[in-house]
């Protein structure tokens, strides 16, 4: 369950200039893996996440979520946005169940999950509040206990935490490995950060831009359960001399 | 180490004391008198002038008479005796007021069920948009009074002409505000609810139309003002009774006083209508008035 197939995909914006946002990508991800999608902006990788989520059609290849194609976005793979895209007139309370209820499932089938994931990102006392009326990293939080609340099969973050200061995004990453940890979720995280890429992910795959493919792919076999204080690791900075060499490559292409 | 909700709440606790203290009682009340006190400078110094410079009542050699006899005036008409014949405005204010009132809220109540549906659904699909947009294009330029021929023809002397006109007149700027909000509803929103599980009724009830709200209120505003002209013109030409009616018919009588009592009568009317919808906004778009602050 969770389980992503891209398979020689490709995905062109057509316009004056054809863009190739996404040529020939090709990527498995397994139940239960955590993947990074690290690159500059313009590489795809969001584009990657769109059409998997569903919102974009792709133009050539094959794409599998769970072994069928993908036609439309579902609740069976949930979203996190990089500015949480809340909606504003709603309560805490109301964005995190809106999925479950829009779905017209049984309030007794949601209600009790929906309290203990707002608790376990700790905004149990925030139910009332509007989304105006949180930080930032509490608006992301909100963000993604409403995806957790529709139980999904994987997680798609476009890069979530790219609009938090450094110090909340810290907070968040630990969030996000405690959550992860206990849920074993697929996770599809895209991101430009190096560090965030290492300390949350199995499996790094590196993006090239224009047109849009993996270059390289890296696994991360730091021991779990992590914490932020893997940042400081010997081995955390090996793989990011690795990466950081690599893109350099890449660079001088 | 784990995620600390202690330090996050208490910091954001504060920020949420300080959104309610700002919108609260003390900013309100302390300046309210302040702002009502500079509103009326103008309007009491132009009646002031007015007044004085009337010789025996009135201006312009008899025409325009002073602000005591237009007061004088307006009482006789609110709260004289009715049915002596001598003065026939005597004691109908309110009826014609409530005549008036009861044109422009069901003038604007069917605009408004005509208007916001059509509206969304403009800026929210590109056939409905193809469809409806350049016939909507082509009727707006028409002035609401160059529609009361084909209004008398098509009703007669009767109230229903009079509701077409007002709804008439509100509709286009409710449906072009509200097609504006629903085309510039945030993607992310709209995908948000997708992914979700949200078919595209339920999108379009539960996400376009809430983001769409505050621009359907800038056109409910609008409309409203609008109504009000066309409640006027209507009643001065295609019925025989309201504000309008009585205002045309004072000055065929040379009331002066009465027509003056009468504008005074239209524009406190608008102004409380329009008082009513900010305040009715106010209450549904809690979310942005805070928004708003914040930023």
């Amino acid at each position: 369950m969770g389980t992503i197939t891209f398979h020689n995909v490709s995905k062109v914006y057509r316009g004056p200039k054809d863009v190739r946002a996404l040529d020939d990508v090709s990527l498995n991800v397994d139940e239960g893996e955590f993947v990074a999608l690290l690159g500059p902006s313009g590489c795809g990788k969001s584009t990657l996440l769109n059409v998997l989520a569903g919102f974009e059609k792709i133009t050539d290849g094959t794409l599998l979520f769970d072994g069928s194609a993908v036609m439309r976005p579902g609740p069976d793979r949930g979203v996190v946005f990089q500015e949480a895209a809340l909606f504003p007139w709603l309560t805490v309370w109301e964005n995190v169940i809106f999925g479950p209820k829009v779905q017209g499932l049984a309030r007794s089938d949601y209600e009790p999950r929906a309290r203990k994931l707002l608790g376990l990102v700790g905004l149990a006392s925030f139910a009332d509040a509007l989304p105006v009326q949180l930080s930032g990293g509490m608006r992301q939080r909100v963000g993604i206990a409403r995806v957790l609340a529709m139980n999904p099969r994987a997680l798609l973050m476009d890069e979530p935490f790219g609009a938090l200061d450094a110090q909340t995004r810290l907070s968040m990453q630990q969030l996000l490995l405690d959550v992860w940890q206990s849920l074993g979720t697929t996770v599809l995280f895209v991101t430009h950060d190096i560090d965030e890429a290492i300390l949350l992910s199995d499996r790094i795959c590196v993006m090239s831009a224009r047109p849009g493919r993996i270059v390289r792919t890296i696994s991360i076999t730091l021991a779990r359960p992590r914490s932020i204080g893997s940042l400081t690791s010997p081995e955390f900075v090996a793989y990011k001399a690795e990466i950081m060499a690599d893109i350099q490559i890449s660079h001088t292409h | 180490m784990s995620v600390s909700p202690e330090r996050i709440s208490s910091e954001s606790g504060d920020e949420r004391n300080s959104v309610s203290r700002g919108v609260g009682v003390s900013l309100v009340a302390g300046r309210g008198l302040q702002r009502a006190l500079l509103a009326a400078v103008l309007p009491v110094i132009v009646i002031i002038i007015w007044q004085i410079a009337g010789r025996g009542g009135s201006l312009f050699g008899g025409v325009l008479p002073t602000p005591d006899r237009v007061w004088h005036a307006w009482q006789v008409w609110a709260f004289g005796p009715t049915g002596l014949g001598l003065n026939p405005y005597s004691g109908t204010w309110f009826a014609n007021l409530v005549f008036s009132a009861e044109r422009v809220g069901k003038g604007f109540l069917c605009a408004i069920v005509v208007g916001v549906p059509v509206g969304i659904m403009i800026g929210w699909n590109r056939i409905s948009a193809g469809a409806l947009d350049p016939t909507i294009q082509l009727l707006r330029p028409i002035p609401i009074t160059a529609w009361l021929p084909f209004s008398i023809a098509i009703f007669g002397i009767q109230d229903i002409g009079a509701i077409f006109l007002i709804s008439l007149g509100a509709f286009f700027p409710i449906v072009l505000n509200t097609a504006q909000g629903a085309r510039d509803v945030e993607r992310n929103l709209i995908r948000a609810a997708l992914m979700m599980g949200a078919g595209r009724w339920t999108v379009l009830r539960r996400v376009v139309l809430p983001a769409s709200l505050p621009s359907i209120f800038t056109g409910l505003r609008i409309g409203l003002g609008i109504g009000w002209t066309a409640v006027i013109v209507a009643e001065m030409i295609a019925v025989k009774s309201g504000l309008g009616y009585v205002l045309w018919d004072a000055y065929y009588v040379g009331r002066m006083d009465v027509v003056i009592a009468d504008m005074a009568s239209i524009g406190l009317l608008g102004l409380a209508s329009d008082f009513i919808i900010l305040h009715i906004e106010r209450w549904v778009l809690t979310w942005r008035r805070l928004q708003s602050f914040q930023s």
